[in-house]
Parts: structure tokens; sequence; C-alpha cells
């Protein structure tokens, strides 16, 4: 298990989650086993392939404001680390 | 012909809505303003537009998001306007995919499109609307631009046949057609649309599919490693894609743009001081203080007297800045004593002449001395709601509500009940899940609304002062204290724990349009004087009535016959035990009918002290020595009184919009109870230290 504080190097594979602001991951896959969040997400654009950057972090740390096909999503934390993506 | 505007949250739909057909619907800058259907009609022309709340899929999750789903699958509007903000098309046009596959005649309204010329977004139009296969209007509906021609378009019903997109390579195609066909022969109308649904695996038209159609859909799913679900919404994505790479923002050139400026939006630099990670909870209780030190500091200081004058006369009023106070003559009859004066020398009877001063004229300009202070309290909501910051609170505090059972989201209905808790509570609807809706729904009536601020307002600038905007801020702050406690209690021991997600978004900072904000607060301020002169009338005039005559019907004329046998001060001394412990003991009717009085509009709380201590004796200022009924109050017992009112069962208005979103009569008796209960329990536990302290021989 990657440790927040370690560094991830590009190409690596990992928890959405674990991207610190202003980096990027390209979406591997979606393992969200709610299914009614899966499809949501799927509906604002996270689909396999696309590319997601971490933009704001609320001050106590969660939620996160991503930027992805040309708009921003607010997300829990919980929830992106079920969202893999390789690191760019 | 009816048109029904559809689109993402936050896109324009109600603006464009209000544009077309001069109303006055709520527009504010955070997703999921609109939670139910609104029809107007656009003037000289047979359209009817129905504006819906957004949604960004047809596959809806939440109740409010169902409505505009249904509209559009079973209502069979003649025609849709989908509502595009044309800042985010990449987003928008995924819905746009799914409106189009249902049949139904479309015109797409690109949006916001002052913003796309401000920031050189470039968008192809023509090729969009080729790609599209679809009529496309470019349009601004916050400025009006290209709205009549947007009307032209609809009035001339300039709709293409809608043909089918080609979103889906030949082998996912050739399994849709064979779904299709299976839903046809069942005959089942939007076959199109239903067999992608049924493909994504929606279950409601599966058993029509034959098992060889399965069969296929299972093949080509495997091929692609997906399940239909996400094979449908990444194919849907990569089509969007391809358009943008012919037909709008270049993604070559937006790099280079970001190389050139290597500037940050107006909305990046604010939300580094809003949502910094140290200052952004400070600024939050800044910006809420301001809201109360603005009102009830400093306009409620300086126009609270003057007020009061033309209602019931001076000789001189008094202006209060934060403690500094000046006076300045001021004479004036006033309405009350005005009016009672030439009913008296028109020999009118002292029953009449009381009915109009003591019961009319009192009742209803208590209430009335608090309009200036509304009216700041209007324009701070109005600007919390339209300048993009109610979406940084619900941001900001999703962490901590979340603890504690509730969600980011429920901020909305908290920070709109501070103007009202009926839209409030309704606000409550865009939650997904259901415990955590339920939960805001409940809770929603303990933030301080702005009927209530005349009871804080008033007892508050006698008993406290200058620091009567503290004590509002107070009553605040307790509020969402309070909230987070029962929000916690819920989660352990009623709504027990599912999952909860928070999908939002945060909507760039927008200047607040004048002529909106202007509106809004004349909408609101007129609502609250509406109600001034209809309920708060009728409930000064019963409690008038009731005070002036006794059991057997002999006016009290404060001489032979005294107040304390009237009617009121028989009914409320029945009840008067229940509100002694936050009385710091004291049995007082005026107090119990005052509280009762509130369960129909919160500010009749203080309505009806003032006529009752105006009956009681002339002349005199509510809570001073001479107002022998009020007089008992110190300021312990002043706040317990506040807190009850304040927390326990909200105005009839509010329990009907509890009942609707909480789906019956027996929850929202339950939740009433609940509050109520709770509110006596607080207001009774601080009344006794009063009682406590004078029992020691103190005094307050
Ligand atoms: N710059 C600009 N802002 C706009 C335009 N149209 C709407 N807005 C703003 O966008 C925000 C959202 O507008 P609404 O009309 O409430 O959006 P809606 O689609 O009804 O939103 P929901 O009811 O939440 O689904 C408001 O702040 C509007 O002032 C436009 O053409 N240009
Ligand atoms: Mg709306």
């Amino acid at each position: 298990m990657k440790n927040k504080h370690m560094h991830i190097v590009a190409g690596e594979i990992v928890r959405l989650s674990l991207l610190k602001r202003g980096e990027q991951g390209k979406v591997i896959s979606l393992q969200n086993d709610n299914k009614a969040l899966r499809r949501r997400l799927l509906d604002m654009g996270i689909t396999k392939g696309v590319k997601i950057e971490i933009k704001k972090i609320a001050p106590l740390g969660d939620p996160i404001d991503v930027k992805l096909r040309g708009y921003e999503l607010c997300l829990r934390k919980a929830d992106m680390a079920e969202i893999m993506v390789e690191k760019l | 012909m009816i048109v029904a505007l559809v689109g993402n949250q936050n896109s324009g739909k109600t603006t464009l809505f209000n544009a077309l057909t001069g109303a006055n619907q709520k527009v504010g800058n955070w997703p999921g303003v609109t939670i139910e259907r609104k029809e107007g009609h656009v003037k000289g022309t047979d359209i009817t537009v129905v504006d819906l709340p957004g949604i960004y899929s047809l596959s809806p999750y939440s109740n409010e998001e169902k409505i505009s789903r249904n509209f559009v699958l079973e209502h069979h509007p003649d025609l849709i306007i989908n509502i595009v903000d044309a800042t985010s098309l990449e987003r928008s046009l995924y819905l746009t995919t799914q409106l189009l596959e249902t049949g139904v005649n479309m015109i797409v309204a690109l949006n916001m499109f002052d913003l796309v010329k401000k920031r050189n977004i470039h968008i192809d139009k023509d090729k969009l609307e080729k790609a599209l296969n679809t009529t496309i209007v470019d349009i601004s509906a916050k400025t009006g631009e290209g709205i009549d021609h947007l009307l032209e378009h609809v009035k001339k019903y300039d709709v293409k046949e809608n043909k089918l997109l080609n979103i889906y390579p030949s082998d996912v195609h050739d399994v849709l057609v064979s779904v299709r066909k299976d839903l046809a022969k069942a005959d089942i109308e939007n076959d199109y649309f239903y067999a992608v649904k049924t493909f994504e695996g929606e279950e409601d038209y599966a058993k029509h599919i034959s098992s060889s159609t399965k069969e296929k859909m299972l093949q080509v799913q495997k091929k692609y490693d997906m399940d239909g679900e996400e094979l449908i919404a990444s194919l849907r994505y990569d089509f969007i894609d391809e358009l943008k790479k012919e037909s709008f923002t270049n993604e070559e050139i937006e790099i280079r743009e970001k190389q050139a400026n290597k500037k940050l939006s107006w909305t990046d630099k604010l939300d580094k001081i809003f949502l910094n990670k140290w200052a952004a909870i400070p600024i939050f209780i800044v910006i809420m203080a301001l809201v109360y030190i603005l009102s009830v500091g400093l306009v409620g200081g300086l126009t609270v007297s003057f007020v009061d004058a033309l209602f019931n006369g001076s000789e001189e009023i008094e202006f209060n800045f934060f403690g500094l106070v000046w006076t300045a003559p001021f004479e004036i009859a006033g309405i009350g004593p005005g009016l009672g004066g030439w009913l008296e020398s028109i020999g009118a009877s002292p029953w009449a002449v009381s009915l109009v001063a003591d019961g009319i004229v009192a009742g209803v300009g208590a209430v009335c001395n608090f309009v200036p202070q509304l009216i700041i309290l209007f324009i701070c909501l109005s600007l919390l709601e339209t300048t993009g910051y109610m979406s940084r609170i619900s941001f900001l505090l999703d962490r901590i509500f979340h603890k504690f059972g509730l969600s980011g989201k429920s901020l909305v209905p908290f920070v709109v009940g501070v103007g009202c808790s009926v839209p409030g509570i309704m606000a409550s609807r865009t939650i997904e899940d259901e415990n955590e809706r339920k939960a805001t729904t409940i809770l929603t009536p303990f933030m301080p609304c702005s009927a209530k601020l005349p009871i804080i307002s008033a007892f508050a600038g006698f008993f406290f002062g200058t620091f009567a905007w503290l004590v509002s801020l107070s009553f605040y702050f307790m509020a969402i204290i309070v909230i987070l406690l029962f929000g916690i209690v819920m989660k352990k021991f009623i709504f027990k724990g599912s999952h909860t997600t928070y999908i939002s978004e945060l909507p760039e900072y927008k200047t607040p349009s004048f002529t909106y904000v202007f509106r809004d607060v004349v909408d609101r301020t007129g609502a609250f004087l509406k109600r001034a002169g209809t309920i708060i009338l009728l409930c000064s005039v019963a409690v008038w009535f009731l005070g002036s005559f006794t059991w057997e019907f002999k006016y009290v004329d404060g001489t032979d016959i005294l107040i304390n046998d009237s009617l009121l001060a028989n009914v409320g001394m029945t009840f008067a035990w229940i509100f002694a412990p936050m009385l710091g003991g004291n049995m007082s009717w005026g107090a119990a009918v005052a509280a009762l009085t509130g369960l129909v509009a919160k500010e009749e709380v203080i309505g009806s002290m003032t006529t009752i201590a105006a009956l009681a004796g002339e002349n005199v200022e509510l809570f001073s020595e001479a107002d022998v009924i009020f007089n008992f109050f110190n300021p312990i017992t002043a706040f317990a009184f506040m807190s009850f009112n304040l927390f326990s069962a909200p105005c009839f208005g509010a329990l009907g919009a509890m009942k609707n979103e909480l789906g019956s009569t027996k929850s929202m008796l339950k939740s009433a109870l609940f509050l109520t209960g709770f509110a006596w329990l607080v207001a009774s536990i601080i009344g006794s230290i009063s009682w406590i302290i004078t029992a020691a021989g103190g005094t307050l």
C-alpha cells in the first residue's frame, strides 16, 4: 500500500486520492462498488483514459476539486480512492 | 405548445425561463437551485415554457432529477430547449446525446455566450450543428442576447428531423438494433432510447429481450471489456471528444494560451483566498457574522426607533451606532395614536379606538419595526446565493458535516433557511442520500429564519443593547452546534450508516446582477409585509379581542375589569406552567400566549407581546418597568425564552413543507414534537439559572 507521503513517479498506477495538488492522472479503472455512485461518475465523464487533474483541496483536506473534460468536479477522498489512475 | 427547458444544473435554465416568461423564479449560482417543475407563458404566444431541475444524464439519482427525466420521457413536450453551458461544452453535450436519442424534437441553446466571447473560446457552431443534427442557437440568458432569435426558432418550430447520431461503432450499433427490434415487437415507444438503456443494464424492459439478443449484448461487452453502462458512457464521451477536435476549443490552443499567460482565472484567484487552508474558516465566520452585524447591529440600531415612531408616535428618536447613541428630535403623532385620536374625535367607542391602536397598529407595527433589518438580511443572503460563495460553504464544511451524519450539501438548506425555513426545507431535496436528506429536513428549522429575527432583535435590543448583533450571531452558531449534535445522534440511533457521497461543483464566481438582487429582495420583503398585513393582522386582532373581553363578554376597561380577567389571560394561564421553568419560575400568561401564537408565524411572538402590553397600559415600552405584563424578564430568562421560540416547532408553513419532504404527517408531527421538546429542555435549563440566582437572594 502506498503511503501518502511517498513520491509517486510518472507511470505508476495509484488511487486518485493519492495524487497531490497540481498532479494529473489518467483513469485506468473505476472500482466503486456502489452502483449509483459508479453510474454518476461515468455520467460526469470519469471514463477510462480521461485525464484528471487535482485542482483544489478543501481546507480540512476533504473533499477535493478535480478538473476533467474542461470542467471541475468535487469528490470525496473515499470515493476517489476507488478510481485507479496512471500518474502522468 | 409546450416547451421544456432541459439542461445541466447551473446552466441558466431558470434565467432563460425568467427572461422568456417575465417570471421571477429563483436563480442562484450553485447547482440544484430549481427543485420543482414550474410553468409560465410567453406573452403574446401560445407557448408554455416549463422550467425543470437540472440533470446531468437521463439516469437520475435524486427525486428532483426524476422530475426532469419523467417530464421528458412521459409528458411528451412538443419541444425541448436543451440549455447548454457553452463554457463546459464537453460535459454538457453528454446529456445532449442522450436527449437526441429520445426522439423528442429539440433545439440546443448554447448559453453563457457572453463568457465564450470574453474568453475567446472557439466554437464552430455550423460544424456542431451538422454533427449533432439539430438546430443550435447561441444565447446569453443573463444579458438577454440572442433570446429573440431563439424565440423565433421556437415559433417557426425550426427543428430538424432527429437522425440518430453516429455514436456507436458498428458492432455495438448492430446489437442495439437487435435490442430495439425486440422492444419494438413489444410495442414499447421510444424504443431506441430504451434499447440503449436496456443495453446499459436497466431492468425495466429486459424481459422483452430475446435470449439470442442477450447473448449478443454480453459478447460485445466482453469484447470491449466493459459492462454496458461503462461502455455506453465511454462511447458517448469518445464521440464528444471527436466532435471537440473538429468544432470546438482545440486543446493545442488551450495549452499555448496557458503557457503564454500563466494567469489564474478570477475564480481560481478568489478561491486561493476563500478556500485557503488557514483563512477559509475564519473568513466564513466573518462573512456570516457580517450578515448579523450589518442587519441587527448597524441597521437595526439605526432604524428601530424611527420605524416605531412612525407607528406609535414619538417626540424624539434614537440612533444607536454600536453603542454610540445619539438622539434627534422627531415629533410625530404616529399612525396608531393618530388614528386613535381621529376615531375618538368622531365619537367612536373606546373599544374601537383600542382595537385600532392597541390591536392592529401596535401588533402589525411591532413586526414592521424590523423591516429595515430584514432588507439588509435579504440583501446579504441574495449575495451569498448569487456570487457562488454558497457552494464554497458546502465544500468547506463537508468534512465536518459528513462526520456528523449530514452532508456538505446540507449547508445549502441551512443558509437558505436563514431567510425562510420553507424554501430551506425544500432545498434539502438535492441531497442524494435519504438519511442525510431527512436529517437535514428535520434540522433546517433550527436555523434562525428571518421571521425569528424580530424576536431576537426585540429581546436582545432591550436586554443586551449594543451586543444585540452578537446575541443574534450566537443563536446562529448555537443552531449549528445543535444541528451537528443531533446529526450525530440521528446517525448513531435512527438513520444507521450507509455509504454516502458528495458530488458537486464549485461554480465560477459571478458578479451578482443588480436587478436580480433587487427583485429578490423586493420579493422577500413583500412577502414579509404581506404576512404582516394578513396573518399578523388577523392574529393581532384575535389577541386584542381575547384580551379585551372576559368570559362574560364584558369589556376590559382597565379600571373595573383588568386584563388579568380577560379570556386571553385565562387561556394563557392554563399553559403558563409549561413556560414557568424557562421564565425563572414566573407564571406568565402573556408569554404563554405569545409562544403559542408563534406557531402561526414566528414574528407574531413579538406582535402578540406588543398588543398585550398595549392593552395592559398606555404607551409602555415592551419589557420596561411600566410594562406590568412583561417586566419580569431579565437577561437570562430573555435568553431562555428566545431559545425556546427559536428552536421549538417552526410555524405552520414550515411544518407543511416538512410534511411534504418527509412524506407523512406522522413523521412531521414526530419531528415537530422532537424540536419542541428539545427547545423546552434547553430553555428550561437556561431559565432555571435565573431561578436559582433569585432563590439564592441574587438580583438580575
Ligand atoms: N455570464 C452569464 N451567466 C449566466 C447566464 N445565464 C445564467 N447565468 C448565471 O448562471 C447561474 C445559474 O443560473 P440559473 O438560471 O439559476 O441556472 P439553472 O440552470 O436554473 O440551475 P439549477 O436550477 O440549479 O439547475 C446564475 O448565477 C446566473 O446568473 C449567461 O448567459 N451568462
Ligand atoms: Mg433553475
